[in-house]
This record gives structure tokens, C-alpha cells and sequence, in this order.
């Protein structure tokens, strides 16, 4: 490896989600056809995260400073591809991220991926749902940034959920018009994609719904980065309720929360 | 090319004022002025020369005769007369006049200028300069004021001349005075130095008679050329003025133009035309449709601008496709195997690099001419496409790019990689078949390219056809190639032109008032589509998106029937009747369905396509993976009385009041048979439709749907009445009629309204407005189930009956009926908003019409349902028509006459439509107090709920009782 060779970077801490997110990391490696890098903040334990990285075959790379804007900084490295850190503590925790996890993915710039703390795990990550809202500013970045992303051949799958204000005014043939706009909607906004599932109710709660039924590896949500309170519901509800590892897409102004 | 962008476009048409251009021309510019205009002429650009003088004076001085397809007319004596110049001689074409009384008044007029000029001093003499035109000539008369100086009154004569002694205004004043005095009404007054000259035309009428041509011919506004002085005439108000002097002041376009400079604009004019440059739309808000070029919505603009001629459709795609693109070529009624719509080969793609980016320019769909223009200023692209239908096998497009864009490619290709495709060159045309075991279509096409200064040009003709597995339709195709490059591409536009503008003679719609110009755009837009889907050739299968994209596969359902049909019966006669045809030809089919469902008569399918079986598909996928039963096939059986009603509706509207009698004998007898062999009695002796489903798809599976029962009653009605026209006393008529009689129909006398089906009124009553605002597909909103459980319709069901069969219903139950379901209904099928519009205006109330009325003009221009990409709601369009037509206008094919009786939303203060009726070209104008009636020959009318009254040509006006009045009529 090189310095300007991209890697994606598991940030991993002392908690027991560090195997996570270096199993993850190694997927998500495999699926931009890139290595891995691993960062550690701090003295603590340094020989039980050298050694679980080295069991991962990873190298790992310790910092000092401030966690989180260290953190930070190490993300944003020229040559980091793209970011995998943990979700919140426990399955218990009612926070979807910690306040670390919470500085990193505000204010990156990478595609980051959040491990939840009870994740499943994929042998290897082929099928990816991809939330869409419908709009062309909003889908282009999302198909850029993955073009950027993925280098090896994954099944994407697009979900579309209609809000009460969004839902079709008329369906004619309810099955062959929802077919069809699924159809269109795929041309208009995610030619790559294989398949698309379209729902209509409360987004977060269809995006895990469909995630599970459709096995998928990997849920890819685009935000804003502004999560305040009221702010990035969506991606708050599903990092929150989701087993699935979520890959949240950095895009200004954009997101399914809006 | 010029660099005044008024000047840099292809005009259609000159209209030139002769005397303001011969007045600031040399002899030899006048020579090099008629030679342009004598090649225009040839190159078939229709020439109006407007002139003062008399024709024998004209033709001296314009000198030329159109050899070729040209056509020149001369307009002479300031509007008096106009003559079309034809070989070495001319004909008159118009003429006006006078009558014996305008005669008098010219004359009497003229002498009591010359006697009011005699008393201020003048000599005034009166001649006759025409028929329709007289002339005072006043010379100063006494010399007796030294000064010189005319004083009136002072007793002493003038003597300077006319005008400069009493002046232009006043001499005008007293010349209209003295008109009047003289019963001479409106006169053209035109003061001159030494004269004043009444008339009964001005060269305005020689500007209108230009413009009602060409508008004939498809030619207006930006399409004309008019020279002439810096205000055009006002029939020509939108043409481009080029003023003939070089000390011209501007005009409304900015243009100047010496003699020089005007000969130099008209050969620019045949230099465009031989360099094959793409031909303009005048772009005339009224009648352009801007395709919508976001992103999103590209391919339903792809929809949107499709064109067709009936016979053969094309998708507005962009020339040079992309992975975005949907380009479609389709044939009427040309199935595959499958019974899908064959795509036909792509004839309109070119390949350009580097390829335009999505939202650049814009396509701009000419509603009046059927033709699809593209502009990207940007990048410097300009076409233009039609598919003719003055000659239904040809099309052609026009190309203008940069030189470095244009690339070579093939000019027919195929349209997906599904379907088996051959290509090949058969001299210079490329010739491609896409084939299936059923079905070919062979697409000829050629193309001509230029270039000149950096810009490539591209022409490309293409002719197709048709033809059963096996046989070739190759050579038929470049044979039909041949006769369109015989033709050319200008002469192709013009007859294009011309064809649409008949079809709008009889079909054009306006409307006045408050927010009235779109809906006129989104009206003219329906009816546009309509006009273009039908072909009037042997049969035409109409399906539920035309020729317009791939959804719903070409399959002809109901909508052809109920709303379609009765808009082109109206419009296009011929059409409605090769409607008919497809359902006729498939009686075999539909009587072999009805034996096979152990009944008798003719059962028509849901869904029908080439062989007139029910191709609805049984089992579809729910999106979840689960295969899920379609009730509609088996059990949307209303169908088979639709069939019947579109037969019967086309022989009361139309002049072929036979055809019930003859060729659609079957449609009425054979469906009434079924029903009569499918309604099942009760114990007491009552009948009964079980399983049925109505137009309300949110209740599938239903018995005694309201719909279904009372349309098969009437169909019941019609057979027996059609088999005692034959035989009085035919037993089977009896029948039908007694099961008529005893069939069940949900009326509920108690409550005033109907049931929609057995066991509706005990479902949830829930209103649509209390969970979200129509028009919304509610089932997704709620689930089917829970829909299904409550008394929310999808559309008119029980009402559908109040816009078919009213005779068929309790009188008086629409009110009772819109209060109770119209609140129910979620308008989640785009047939909906369309008839309860016509409902709502028919129940008095207009306004709440207007915005369902708006919803269902919006549906494929705004995408509602968000399918427009896979073509057009035809269905939706006939609707809109209907809306005006029967719900605004409140029409009605009465036995004896044409009942009208219309009721407007405020915001509209005129309606007006043209149409055809029994043979008669009618317009029906209405306003909120008086209705207008023009018609070519006499019609009986009955208006606003009168007794009957005849209107003879050319047109008869009624006032409108007062609201109240009306209202209570209405009822």
C-alpha cells in the first residue's frame, strides 16, 4: 500500500464493536476494490487493537489527540476512500451514534458507514438498498458518489416511499402502474439499479421493512449532514432500528430526511 | 442567412403590398423584385399581391406568372376584388359586391361631400373608380382672396387644394358625417390632397382573405412575410412586416429593408429552401405546447409530443436518443405474437457528438400543424418532424447542427435488442424490418445531407409498411419512398399543413375568460392527440395509450368505446366508424367467448388486441413477489354493453343513422343476447347480474352492480327495440324486455339514489376528503382491503350511468347521486375527473366542474399519475372533450334535434366548439346568457330546455333564460 493508493479507513475504539467494523471494513474493501486501513485514538489498549487488526490482516495506524476531530482529520486524508466506524455503544442505547461517530459523519466529507451494534454481517456485501426520494438533485449525487464507490459488481435495489404527499394521484391498474412507474423511475433516476421496491408510509420504518425482506448487505442513505434536533430523521431512525450496515452518502442539501 | 433574426426563418407565405413597394423601387429593382418572386412562386411559397389598381393595371405591372405549384394571387382595387392567376390568365376568387342599396349610398354619399365641398368654394366632381368606390375631386374654386388664403366663411373661395385648406381630420369628420346622412355604413374614408374617396374594402380585405387561405393551408402568424407598411393589416396582425423602404421607419419587428435589401430577404427565402434548412412554427401561445424538458419528465414529454396520423405513431424522443430516450415507432393495430404492440424500426435518431445534454433547448409540439419542433440555441440544433397525414406511409424530419456534431449513422435502426431486426441498402434508401411470426413493419428512409458555412443540414424522408408474417414489405416501403422524394419534403409539409388544418375545421375548441388561455392549450392539446390516434382506413384499433409508448401494450378496452368514440364521432366521423369496425370484426371472437362461458351472443373481452380475445393478463405480480388474480377480465363484463352503446351513440350522433340497422346490427343484438342468456333469476321472479365487477375497481367481485345492471338493461332495450324495428312481434324482443323490466338496478326509493351493488350502503362510510384531497389513488393510500371494506369509489360508477343513459335513470336522481358519491369518490383513475366534471356541470354547478374539469386537463400534462412516460391517457382526452361537449355545453343527441344547454364556470365568459353533427358542421358558441349556433346546412336545436327550433346557415343566436329559470329547466 501507498500513501496514494485509497483505502477505507475502520475507525475502531475500544469498545467490543472494533471486530465489527473491521469485518465490515474488510467487506465494504472488497466492494470498492480497495485495502483497508485501520485508526485508533489513544494509548488504551493498544495491544488488543493490534492485535485484533492484525488478525483482520489490517494495519493499524495509532493517533494522538482529541478523538473525535482526530478522527475526523484521519478521514478526511486524501487518500481515504471512504470512512467505517461504529454505531452506538449497545443495542440498548437509544442514540443511534455516539457523540464521536456524531462529529465524524456531520462533518466529513467521505461516504461513511455505520456499523450498528448488532449487526449481521454478510459473507460478502452483493446487494445494496438504495433509498430514493425522486428527484433528479437529489438522485444524481447519490449515483455519483456510488459510481466513485463501488468497483465490483453489486446488486442495487431501489426503494421509493411515497409520503401522503408524494403518492400517485391515480392508479389505474394499481399493480401495472406501480410497475410501471417503478420502471421510469429506475430510467429517471438509478439506471444501474436491478430491481426497485416502492412502499408508501413512514420512510425509515419501510426502509428497515424492505432491508429485511430483502436480505440486504447494505443500506445507502444520502444526507445532509445537519442533524440537529428535527433534522435527518430518516437516517436517525434507521440507523437506529436497522441491523444493517448503513453507508450514509455526504450530500449537501440532499437526503432522504428532507 | 441574414443577420436580422426576424428575417433568419423560412416563411410560407408573402403578402406583399404592391403600391407601397413600387413607390420606392427602380425599374430594374422592380424586375429583379418580380423575378424572386415569380422563383418563389415555383418553389409552391403562395404570393398575395395587394394593390389600388384594377387587375388588367396589376397584371402589367407585376408581370409574372407562377409556372410550377405556386399559386399567386393578385388583389386588386384595395379589397374589392382578388384573382388567383392560373396559366396565362386570371380567375376571380372573391369578390365584393355592392349592393343596389350600397350603390345609392356610395353615390348619395359622395354627392353631399362634393355639395358641402361646392359651398366652401371648391369644384368638386364625383367619380366612379370602382364598384365598391367612389371619389370627390375638389379643386379650388373662386380666386377672389388676394391673400391667397382660404377662409371658410369669409366669402372668399380657396386656393390651395383639399386638404392642405381644411385638413386631413377635418375633411375625414365631415366625409363620415355625410356617410352616415347618406345610410352609407362604415365606409373606408381615405383623404387625399385633391380628393376624398369612400369605399366599401380596403386592402385589409385583401389581408383577410390572404390570411383565412392560408389558415387553411396551416399557414399563420410568424409563417408570413408580409411587405408591406410598418403596421401590418390586423388579419395579418402576428405576421413579420418587412417595410419596403430603405427610409422606412421600424417596424413592430425592427426591420428595414430597402429594394435592394428586400430582393436580397426573398432569395434568402429560396436559398433556404434549396439548402434543405428546417422550416419554422409560428409559435402562437394559443397553439404551441411546450414539452417540458426537466430531467424527470423527459420521457413523458417524450409522450406528449408524440405524432401520429392514425395509422402510425412516433415518440417525440431526440434525435439523438441516450439511455434516457424511449423512442417508439408503432403501427395501429400491428401485434405480435403476444398480441403486444410491435415496435416498429426507429426512424429518427441521428448520432451527434458530442451528444446534448439533458434540459438544453426546448421541443415545442405545433398543435395546429401536427408537426414537433426542437430548438437548443445553445448548441446551435434545430429539427422539425411530422408523419403526414395527408399521406399516411410517409414522415419526414429536418436537421440543422453544427457541422463537427453530426455524425454518420444509419437512418432506420432498431428498436430494442428484443425484437428480430434486418437492415439494408437498397440503392441509396436504408430499408429496416422489424419482424415477429406474426407481423413486419418495414421502415424505407433517406437521407440529405449539406453543408454550408460550418452547419450541416440534414433531410430525411422515410415511407413504411405493413405486412403479415412471411411476405415482404420492403419494396412496397421504398416505393412509397420513392413518391415522397417525388414529392419533396416542402411539398410533404405543406399538404401536412393544409390536412391539419381541415381537421381542425371541424374540431377546434376556445374558451374566454379567467384563466381560460391554458385550459384552451390543455382542451387543444387533447384533441390534437385525438385527432391524430384514429386512422379512418378499414378498422382501428384504439389502445388505452394510442401509439403514444408501450404501456398497457396496445390492448383496446373501454376507454375506446365510451370515451373515445364519442369525441371522434363528433370530430372525426369516419374514425368513430373504423372503431366500430374493429369490434365488429371481432364478433366471431367474442361470440366464441360467450359460447365458451356456456352463454349465448357475443361476450367482448376486457382487454382485446389483434384476434379479439381477452388478453387481460390473469395473474400479476404484486410487487412482493406474490402472483395475484386480475379480476377485471373475468369479471369487468360491462364491457359487452359499452360495445353496444359506442354503436348506438355513433349512429344517433352521427349521419349514418343506419348503421345500427346494417353493419352494427350485431354489436346491439349479439351483446343483448348475452346479457340475456347471463342474468339469473330469484324466487320472486327478479333478475339478477352475480360476480361482477363495475367501473369502481376497489370493490372487485360484486353482484348487481349498479352499472353493469342498468347498462345491460338498456342494452336489452336497444336489441329488442332494433329486432321489433324488424319484425314487431319477435318473440326474443319480448323476452328481452320483460328481463329487462324485472332486471334489479339498486334504485333506492327511500333514500333517491342507487346502490352500487348489493350490500354498499352497509360498508364503512368513510369521505375521501377526511383522509387526503382527491384525486388520490387512495387504495395505496389505505390498502385495497380496507378500501374494499368501505364505501370510497374509485371512480364514477352509479354516476357513469347519468353520463350514459340518463333516460335509463329515475329522473331527477343526479343530484341526489353526485351529493352521495361524489364525496366517496377518490378519483383514483384517470377516466374520473374527466365525467365528473360533465356531471357536475350538468347538476348546476359549474365552478366545482371547472376544478375537476382542470384535474383531468392536467393528468398527462402534469403527470399525475406518473405513467405518462408510457404514453398518453387517450381515455382521459376523450373525457376532457366530453366534459365540454356534454357537461359544459350540455349537448345531447336528441331524436329530433340537437339539445343544448350550457352552464359555465364563472371564470369562463365564452365556450365555443366546432363539430360535426348528423352530417352538419355546426359551432356551438355559448356564453353565460345567449348561445350561438353557426351551421353549414338548417339543424334543429333545442336550447336551454325549449321547444325545438331551426337554425339555417349561417347562424342563429338564442338568449339564455335567466339562472333560475334555466336551473329549474335543467331539472
Amino acid at each position: 500500500m501507498t500513501a496514494t493508493e485509497p483505502v477505507v479507513l475502520a475507525a475502531i475504539g475500544k469498545t467490543h464493536m472494533a471486530p465489527f467494523v473491521l469485518e465490515t471494513a474488510a467487506k465494504l474493501g472488497e466492494l470498492t476494490g480497495t485495502t483497508v486501513e485501520a485508526v485508533h485514538v489513544g494509548e488504551g489498549l493498544a495491544d488488543a487493537t493490534s492485535t485484533l487488526a492484525a488478525t483482520f490482516g489490517v494495519p493499524l495506524r495509532r493517533l494522538r489527540g482529541p478523538v473525535a476531530s482526530t478522527l475526523l482529520a484521519a478521514t478526511e486524508s486524501a487518500h481515504v476512500l471512504a470512512a467505517v466506524i461504529g454505531g452506538h455503544g449497545s443495542a440498548s442505547d437509544d442514540r443511534p451514534v455516539g457523540p464521536t461517530a456524531r462529529h465524524i459523519l456531520e462533518h466529513t466529507t467521505r461516504p461513511a458507514l455505520v456499523v450498528p451494534p448488532d449487526v449481521r454481517l454478510p459473507k460478502v456485501i452483493r446487494r445494496c438498498l438504495v433509498p430514493l426520494e425522486g428527484t433528479e438533485p437529489s438522485s444524481r449525487p447519490v449515483l455519483e458518489a456510488l459510481g466513485r464507490l463501488l468497483r465490483n459488481e453489486v446488486e442495487l435495489i431501489v426503494l421509493h416511499v411515497f409520503t401522503d404527499e408524494t403518492l400517485p394521484r391515480m392508479l389505474d391498474r394499481p399493480y401495472q402502474d406501480i410497475e410501471l412507474l417503478g420502471r421510469e423511475f429506475l430510467i429517471t433516476h438509478c439506471p444501474p439499479a436491478g430491481a426497485i421496491e416502492m412502499r408508501h408510509g413512514p420512510v425509515a420504518s419501510r426502509v428497515v421493512e424492505v432491508s429485511e425482506e430483502r436480505d440486504a448487505d447494505l443500506i445507502v442513505l444520502s444526507w445532509s449532514q445537519v442533524g440537529g434536533q428535527g433534522r435527518a430523521r430518516v437516517v436517525r431512525e434507521v440507523l437506529g432500528a436497522s441491523a444493517r450496515p448503513v453507508l450514509l452518502l455526504p450530500i449537501a442539501g440532499v437526503g432522504p430526511e428532507q | 442567412m441574414t443577420d436580422l433574426p426576424e428575417l433568419d426563418r423560412t416563411f410560407e407565405a408573402v403578402v406583399l403590398d404592391w403600391d407601397a413597394t413600387r413607390g420606392v423601387v427602380s425599374k430594374a429593382e422592380l424586375a429583379r423584385l418580380r423575378g424572386r418572386l415569380e422563383e418563389l412562386c415555383t418553389a409552391g411559397v403562395p404570393v398575395f399581391v395587394l394593390a389600388d389598381g384594377r387587375l388588367p393595371d396589376v397584371q402589367r405591372e407585376v408581370g409574372f406568372r407562377p409556372p410550377g405549384p405556386g399559386r399567386l394571387f393578385l388583389c386588386c382595387e384595395q379589397g374589392s376584388q382578388d384573382f388567383e392567376v392560373t396559366g396565362d390568365h386570371a380567375v376571380a376568387v372573391r369578390g365584393r359586391e355592392p349592393s343596389a342599396d350600397e350603390s345609392s349610398a356610395l353615390d348619395r354619399a359622395a354627392r353631399r361631400v362634393a355639395d358641402a365641398l361646392e359651398n366652401l368654394g371648391f369644384d368638386a366632381t364625383v367619380e366612379e373608380t370602382g364598384r365598391t368606390r367612389r371619389r370627390v375631386v375638389a379643386a379650388p374654386g373662386r380666386r377672389d382672396d388676394p391673400s391667397g388664403r382660404s377662409v371658410e366663411g369669409s366669402g372668399m373661395g380657396p386656393t390651395l387644394a383639399l386638404r392642405p385648406t381644411l385638413g386631413e381630420t377635418r375633411l375625414a369628420s365631415l366625409a363620415r358625417l355625410q356617410a352616415e346622412l347618406a345610410g352609407l355604413a362604415d365606409p373606408q374614408v381615405t383623404v387625399g390632397v385633391g380628393d376624398i374617396e369612400f369605399a366599401l374594402t380596403s386592402k385589409s380585405d385583401a389581408a383577410q382573405f390572404a390570411a383565412d387561405w392560408l389558415t387553411k393551408r396551416g399557414i399563420t402568424g410568424e409563417l408570413i412575410l408580409v411587405v408591406g407598411r410598418e403596421s401590418a393589416w390586423p388579419p395579418l396582425a402576428r405576421a413579420i412586416v418587412l417595410p419596403p423602404g430603405g427610409r422606412a421607419r421600424p417596424s413592430k419587428a425592427g426591420l428595414r429593408a430597402g429594394p435592394v435589401g428586400l430582393s436580397a430577404t426573398l432569395g434568402a427565402q429560396l436559398d433556404r429552401r434549396a439548402k434543405r434548412l428546417v422550416p419554422q412554427v409560428d409559435p402562437d401561445p394559443a397553439w404551441v405546447f411546450a414539452l417540458c424538458e426537466d430531467g424527470p419528465r423527459q420521457r413523458s414529454a417524450e409522450a406528449l409530443g408524440s405524432l401520429s396520423n392514425g395509422q402510425v405513431g412516433v415518440r417525440g424522443s431526440r434525435e439523438e436518443g441516450g439511455p434516457s430516450a424511449a423512442p417508439l415507432f408503432l403501427a395501429a393495430g400491428v401485434y405480435d405474437h403476444d398480441e403486444h404492440l410491435l415496435a416498429g424500426p426507429i426512424w429518427t435518431e441521428v448520432d451527434l457528438v458530442p451528444t446534448p445534454g439533458p434540459g438544453t433547448g426546448h421541443r415545442l409540439l405545433d398543435l395546429r400543424t401536427g408537426v414537433l419542433a426542437r430548438v437548443d440555441e445553445q448548441i446551435g440544433l434545430r429539427s422539425l418532424r411530422f408523419v403526414s397525414i395527408a399521406s399516411p406511409q410517409l414522415m419526414a424530419f429536418r436537421l440543422e447542427v453544427p457541422s463537427s456534431m453530426l455524425q454518420p449513422g444509419n437512418p432506420v435502426r432498431s428498436p430494442s435488442q428484443a425484437i428480430d431486426f434486418t437492415r439494408r441498402f437498397s440503392g441509396e434508401a436504408c430499408i429496416g424490418v422489424s419482424r415477429d411470426s406474426a407481423r413486419n413493419i418495414a421502415v424505407a428512409a433517406r437521407d440529405q445531407v449539406g453543408v454550408v458555412a460550418g452547419r450541416s443540414s440534414l433531410e430525411r424522408l422515410a415511407a413504411w409498411d405493413t405486412s403479415t408474417a412471411g411476405k415482404t414489405s420492403q419494396l412496397e416501403s421504398k416505393r412509397l419512398l420513392r413518391e415522397g422524394e417525388a414529392a419533396g419534403f416542402e411539398a410533404l409539409l405543406a399538404e401536412h399543413r393544409r390536412a391539419w388544418a381541415d381537421r381542425w375545421a371541424d374540431a377546434e375548441v376556445s374558451i374566454e375568460g379567467l384563466g381560460a388561455a391554458a385550459d384552451q392549450l390543455q382542451v387543444r392539446l387533447a384533441v390534437f392527440h385525438l385527432l391524430s390516434a384514429i386512422g379512418e382506413t378499414t378498422e382501428a384499433a384504439v389502445g388505452a395509450r394510442g401509439m403514444t409508448g408501450a404501456a398497457y401494450a396496445g390492448h383496446v378496452f373501454w376507454d375506446a368505446d365510451i370515451f373515445v368514440l364519442p369525441a371522434l364521432t363528433a370530430l372525426r366521423p369516419a374514425a368513430a366508424r373504423a372503431m366500430l369496425e374493429y369490434r365488429i370484426r371481432r364478433l366471431p371472437a367474442a361470440r366464441a367467448t360467450a359460447e365458451a362461458c356456456g352463454r349465448l351472443g357475443a361476450r367482448f373481452p376486457w382487454e382485446s388486441a389483434g384476434d379479439g380475445y381477452d388478453v387481460t393478463p390473469r395473474l400479476v405480480d404484486d410487487g412482493h413477489g406474490h402472483r395475484v388474480p386480475i379480476a377485471t377480465g373475468p369479471h369487468e363484463e360491462h364491457i359487452v354493453a359499452d360495445v353496444a352503446w359506442a354503436a348506438t351513440h355513433y349512429a344517433t350522433w352521427s349521419s349514418d343513422r343506419m348503421f345500427v340497422a346494417r353493419a352494427g346490427r350485431a354489436l346491439i343484438v349479439e351483446t343483448a343476447r348475452y346479457w340475456a342468456s347471463r342474468v339469473q333469476a330469484d324466487a320472486g321472479g327478479r333478475y339478477h347480474i352475480l360476480e361482477v365487477m363495475g367501473p369502481d375497481e376497489y370493490h372487485e367481485v360484486v353482484d348487481d352492480n349498479a352499472y353493469t345492471n342498468v347498462m345491460a338493461r338498456w342494452n336489452l332495450r336497444e336489441g329488442a327495440r332494433l329486432l321489433r324495428s324488424e319484425r314487431p312481434d319477435d318473440r326474443e324482443a319480448t323476452h328481452w324486455v320483460d328481463l329487462a323490466d324485472r332486471l334489479v338496478d339498486g334504485w333506492d326509493s327511500d333514500r333517491g339514489i342507487y346502490e352500487q351493488f348489493t350490500g354498499f350502503f352497509d360498508l364503512e362510510p368513510l369521505f375521501v376528503a377526511d383522509i387526503a384531497p382527491p384525486p388520490v389513488a387512495i387504495d395505496m393510500l389505505l390498502g385495497a382491503d380496507r378500501v374494499a371494506r368501505s364505501q370510497i369509489v374509485k371512480q364514477a360508477d352509479v354516476l357513469m350511468l347519468h353520463h350514459l343513459v340518463p333516460e335509463e335513470v329515475a329522473e331527477g336522481s343526479l343530484r341526489p347521486c353526485l351529493d352521495f358519491y361524489e364525496p366517496r369518490t377518490a378519483h383514483g383513475s384517470s377516466l374520473s375527473p374527466a365525467i365528473s366534471a360533465s356531471l357536475l356541470a350538468r347538476a348546476g354547478r359549474p365552478n366545482e366542474a371547472l376544478e375537476r374539469f382542470r384535474v383531468a386537463t392536467r393528468i398527462d400534462a402534469d403527470d399525475l399519475t406518473g405513467t405518462t412516460a408510457g404514453g398518453l391517457h387517450l381515455a382521459t382526452m376523450g373525457g376532457v372533450w366530453q366534459a365540454l361537449a356534454f357537461g359544459f355545453l350540455g349537448l345531447r343527441a336528441e331524436s329530433e334535434a340537437l339539445r343544448v344547454d350550457p352552464c359555465l364556470p364563472d371564470a369562463w365568459s365564452r365556450l365555443s366548439m366546432r363539430m360535426q353533427f348528423r352530417g352538419r358542421r355546426v359551432r356551438v358558441e355559448a356564453s353565460h346568457d345567449q348561445v350561438s349556433i353557426d351551421c353549414d346546412s338548417p339543424i334543429a336545436v333545442r336550447v336551454a330546455g325549449g321547444s325545438i327550433e331551426h337554425c339555417v346557415p349561417p347562424s342563429r343566436t338564442f338568449s339564455l333564460p335567466a339562472r333560475p329559470e334555466h336551473e329549474r329547466r335543467r331539472r
